[in-house]
């Protein structure tokens, strides 16, 4: 439909070119031949939490001061952010693409944060109503079973937990009250259990709880973890005054009088070792580690060592003991020899080799072995699978056993809770599918972790290329605070403070929401054809197709790579 | 208020005052403190006005373009080779029928690389559809954006506000502030019957076929033609309102005069210290001072002139090939009319050379000597 338009004069005409008529009916969606669409992608703090939680999210919420949501979002997949935000490595943090633009955004302390907020507030996990048939058993109530037990309440199930231990927490419990104050542990265990989840504590595996017992379930989680401290095959190592990190450490938590000598010497690189350490500096003992690789292959968290060494331990690096030197059955200090490291062995670390001649002798009245932990599956054994000293499962966490599942340490081995609290999670999403009949196909590959919360977003990685940086500008991250080494050695009062409500907000501020949507309007602001429109109800946006030329303009200059450009539908023969 | 600032900061009051909305710049030398100095007014709220930052003056213009498409008071500055670049979208502007106003600081052009003053810049421009004015000191600069606004509004076409780099730019005085009561009550909110509008959208500068287009220049040259009086009607409510008004050309100790200088710009203000000078030894010295120069008051001119009996035109410009730029307006302007005195174009100052009471005594005393210009272009004190 066109008409002429002819004016007689100047006069009829508007000052300038322009149509008279409305340009609506120019639907200039006739020219695209690729379509904008907006799909969010993985941003590598997600796809690194071995609990699985929303980061990206979460930090939205809390940049617009909607902490209780962000907490309510954070809980759906972790029960213990006021332990994790404390205790994890964070590996989300590890590839935050923020670390080249002013360092990493302090996502752990955010989730600390918003832990020590709800505990402050009181605010409720969230419940859910029994409304499903089957009889779920849990053993062990570390990271992992509490998880697992957790999300199976959400999924409508009563498990039943069974822990060997008085108290139930496994070896979160052992964390020393500096790194973890025990009000923290224990208030977020005490919302599992005011949720509903019964824990039927002081009942071991294969002493008040057999096989038979077993059988009553419709569906039974191991989670024993790894509680058997590995020794160091050396003579003299069941001398007096040779105590094992762990042991020292349940002694601790456990109130009990503990003695160490003036010297004390930790042999280890994991995070037992380094606790070990801090605690008998703050029990008054001059403290060294021995650790036979080097700081690189030092598997304790990075900021646990350093804190340690701004505590006063002595670290020495290449050094292994060989024998334990004893007067009258008591140590009286380690024979040790220089190493180097040769090639990579199993674990993938390189293998310390022993240098001839280097033997030398240190000092120590308390030597404290640290050496990792195995599983004791003494009762696993002829009804269990093993693989690696460890109980052989799937991705759907199912064990070699009819109705049996396993996740956490005595599984994976993985040694961190983040990492348990997603294993408990993966079973019980499992145990749930199991239960109901269905597959388990869908869940993830084991180094995945699992989303109790579906997420509409592609699983593709966003790195720092794929950012637009022109919308941010270097900025650095806002640290934590800590009490001074000295007023540390002097209790066992919490030694990193967490931060304030401006930190966290201005880290929120610093997440470029890699990958996902957080309506920023860029889009919207710049498409030259005004085809973006704003959703109700903060849902994003939607592009009027009738008038997007597909310039991608808006996928171009998108901060976050959160809009794709697509092929339109191509023609066939 | 009274406050002493600089040429370039004249200009920023006077955008404040005129609540700008959109502005868009790029900096350049001797222009940038205009900008700078609003950046900051808009950074600490003083102007609640959308700052673009841009990457060429081209892109200065074109979102200026932009923002004033949507109905927004918009502005820029520029100098010299940054207008030299804006010149494609300056045509855009004025063809849209756009009031920005831009305020250029008159910078000789490269190269020789040049940062001092000269016109050739924006005189380059003055086939572009834009209006221009010329002022001689801060206070005209700050009265003259305030003016700019109401007119370009009214008239629907852009104004150019020329200062010299330097002598004006960076030059302070003791300037007045109108209070913005004031100025609101002078300048109220822009009303852009056409404009960009998603709720109502049309487009803007499309294809416009020869039965048309020549309608649509016609109609430029009109609103250019009613400019003179609405920029004399604008000056005039702005003397009611401030006490101050300018005029499209000022008439200096012009009674009975039989040489007459014609200046624009800041040497004005040196002319007018040597036509004193004169008068007091009896001279029949005068002034005109042109402040339009697009569209050029050409009855105005002849109006001024009726009565002389010979002409110093004053041109720090140069059009290659013909002459001082004002000079050839002044005698296109006399040409036609019954007035006829010799006319004698003088080029003076080019990049920023000082011109001096001792250039300008010079320029009078040649015109004294001579009866007639002996050359086309009198250069002065250039070193041939």
């Amino acid at each position: 439909m066109s008409r002429e338009i002819v004016f007689r004069t100047e006069a009829d005409m508007p000052p300038m070119p322009m149509s008279i008529g409305t340009t609506l009916t120019n639907k200039t969606g006739t020219w695209r031949y690729v379509r904008p669409v907006y799909l969010d992608r993985t941003a590598p703090c997600n796809q690194n939490c071995p609990a699985g939680e929303d980061i990206v999210a979460q930090m939205d919420l809390i940049r617009r001061k909607r902490y209780r949501q962000a907490w309510e979002l954070l809980v759906r997949e972790n029960p213990f952010p006021g332990v994790c935000g404390r205790v994890c490595p964070h590996p989300c943090e590890r590839e935050c693409n923020r670390i080249e633009v002013g360092g990493a955004v302090a996502i752990h302390l955010q989730e600390r944060f918003l832990a020590d907020r709800a505990l402050q507030e009181r605010w409720p996990l969230p419940t859910q109503s029994l409304t499903q048939d089957g009889r779920i058993a849990v053993v062990g109530a570390g990271p992992a079973g509490l998880a697992c037990a957790y999300h199976l309440t959400l999924l409508g199930y009563r498990p039943l937990v069974f822990e060997s231990a008085a108290e139930p927490g496994g070896m979160m419990r052992l964390i020393p009250e500096y790194r973890l104050p025990k009000r923290v542990l224990d208030a977020e265990i005490g919302a599992l259990v005011d949720l509903g989840i019964a824990i039927r504590t002081s009942t071991r595996l294969g002493e008040s709880l057999d096989y038979a017992d077993l059988a009553d379930y419709d569906a039974v989680f191991v989670a024993v973890g790894q509680s058997v401290s590995r020794s160091m095959g050396v003579p003299g190592e069941d001398a007096v005054g040779v105590i094992h990190g762990i042991d020292l450490l349940e002694r601790l938590r456990a109130g009990q009088p503990v003695t160490v000598g003036s010297s004390v010497v930790v042999i280890g690189g994991g995070n037992t070792a380094v606790d070990a350490a801090r605690s008998a500096r703050r029990l008054g003992a001059e403290v060294t580690i021995l650790y036979r690789r080097s700081r690189n292959e030092m598997p304790a968290i990075d900021e646990e060592i350093d804190e340690a060494v701004e505590e006063g331990v002595d670290i020495r690096f290449l050094t292994a003991p060989v024998e334990v030197l004893t007067t009258n059955g008591r140590a009286r200090g380690l024979r040790c020899v220089r190493t180097v490291l040769g090639e990579p062995d199993e674990s993938g670390r390189r293998r310390p080799l022993a240098v001839g001649g280097s033997e030398h002798d240190i000092i120590a009245e308390t030597i404290i072995p640290a050496l990792g932990q195995m599983a004791d599956v003494g009762f696993m054994e002829g009804k269990l699978d093993l693989t690696r000293g460890r109980v052989a499962c799937d991705a759907a966490a199912r064990a070699s056993l009819e109705g049996f599942f396993a996740g956490g340490d005595v599984a994976t081995g993985a040694g961190n809770v983040a990492a348990a609290v997603g294993s408990g999670k993966r079973a019980a999403l499992a145990i749930d599918r199991y239960l109901r009949g269905e597959s388990s196909d869908d869940l993830p590959p084991v180094n995945e972790a699992v989303h109790a919360v579906h997420r509409d977003q592609d699983t593709t990685v966003v790195r720092l290329a794929d950012l637009n940086l022109d919308y941010f500008e270097v900025e650095e991250r806002s640290g934590e605070k800590h009490l001074a080494p000295g007023l540390r050695l002097a209790s066992f009062r919490e030694a990193n403070l967490g931060f304030d409500e401006v930190s966290a907000l201005r880290e929120a501020e610093r997440c470029m929401s890699c990958g996902t949507c957080n309506r920023c309007d860029t889009c919207l602001i710049l498409c030259p054809d005004v085809a973006i429109r704003r959703l109700p109800d903060e849902r994003g946006y939607e592009i009027d197709y009738d008038y997007c030329k597909g310039c991608g303009i808006c996928a171009e200059e998108c901060p976050r790579h959160a809009v794709s450009i697509q092929e339109e539908v191509q023609w066939t023969k | 208020m009274d406050k002493v600032m600089m040429g370039n900061h004249a200009v920023s009051y006077g955008v404040q005052l005129a609540r700008a909305q959109v502005i868009a710049a790029y900096p350049i030398t001797p222009q940038t403190q205009i900008v700078e100095m609003l950046s900051e007014m808009c950074a600490n709220g003083d102007l609640d006005a959308k700052f673009i930052k841009v990457e060429s003056e081209h892109s200065a213009m074109a979102a200026t373009i932009g923002g004033s498409m949507t109905g927004a008071r918009a502005f820029t500055a520029t100098s010299s080779h940054g207008l030299a670049l804006m010149h494609e979208m300056l045509h855009w502007a004025s063809g849209a029928r756009l009031p920005v106003v831009l305020a250029n600081v008159n910078r000789a052009m490269g190269p020789g690389w040049s940062i001092w003053s000269e016109q050739t810049d924006s005189l380059a421009q003055r086939d572009t559809g834009w209006m221009q004015i010329y002022c001689e000191s801060n206070q005209e600069v700050l009265d003259s954006v305030i003016q700019a606004f109401k007119i370009a509004e009214r008239v629907l076409l852009p104004v150019m506000l020329v200062l010299d780099a330097f002598v004006l730019s960076h030059t302070s005085e003791p300037v007045s502030i109108p209070d913005q009561t004031d100025v609101d009550r002078f300048l109220p909110p822009r009303q852009a019957k056409y404009k960009l509008d998603v709720d109502d959208p049309h487009s803007f500068g499309g294809l416009v076929a020869p039965p048309h287009y020549m309608e649509l220049r016609y109609k430029i040259q009109k609103s250019m033609e009613d400019a003179l009086d609405i920029t004399q009607e604008v000056d005039r409510e702005f003397g009611d309102a401030f006490g101050r008004s300018y005029g499209l050309v000022e008439k200096y100790r012009m009674d009975a005069a039989e040489l007459v200088l014609v200046t624009s710009s800041t040497i004005t203000s040196t002319s007018r210290d040597v036509v004193d000078e004169l008068r007091a030894k009896g001279k029949k010295v005068g002034l005109l001072k042109i402040r339009l120069f697009r569209p050029f008051p050409v009855e105005a001119v002849r109006e001024a002139l009726a009565d002389a009996k010979k002409v110093a035109v004053i041109d720090r410009n140069i059009s290659f090939g013909c002459g001082g730029i004002f000079a050839s307006e002044v005698k296109s302007a006399l040409y036609g009319s019954r007035i006829h005195p010799p006319v004698f174009g003088f080029v003076i100052g080019l990049g920023g050379r000082d011109v001096t009471p001792a250039s300008i005594r010079k320029i009078v005393e040649h015109v004294e000597t001579h009866d007639e210009p002996a050359e086309e272009i009198i250069w002065m004190e250039v070193k041939r």
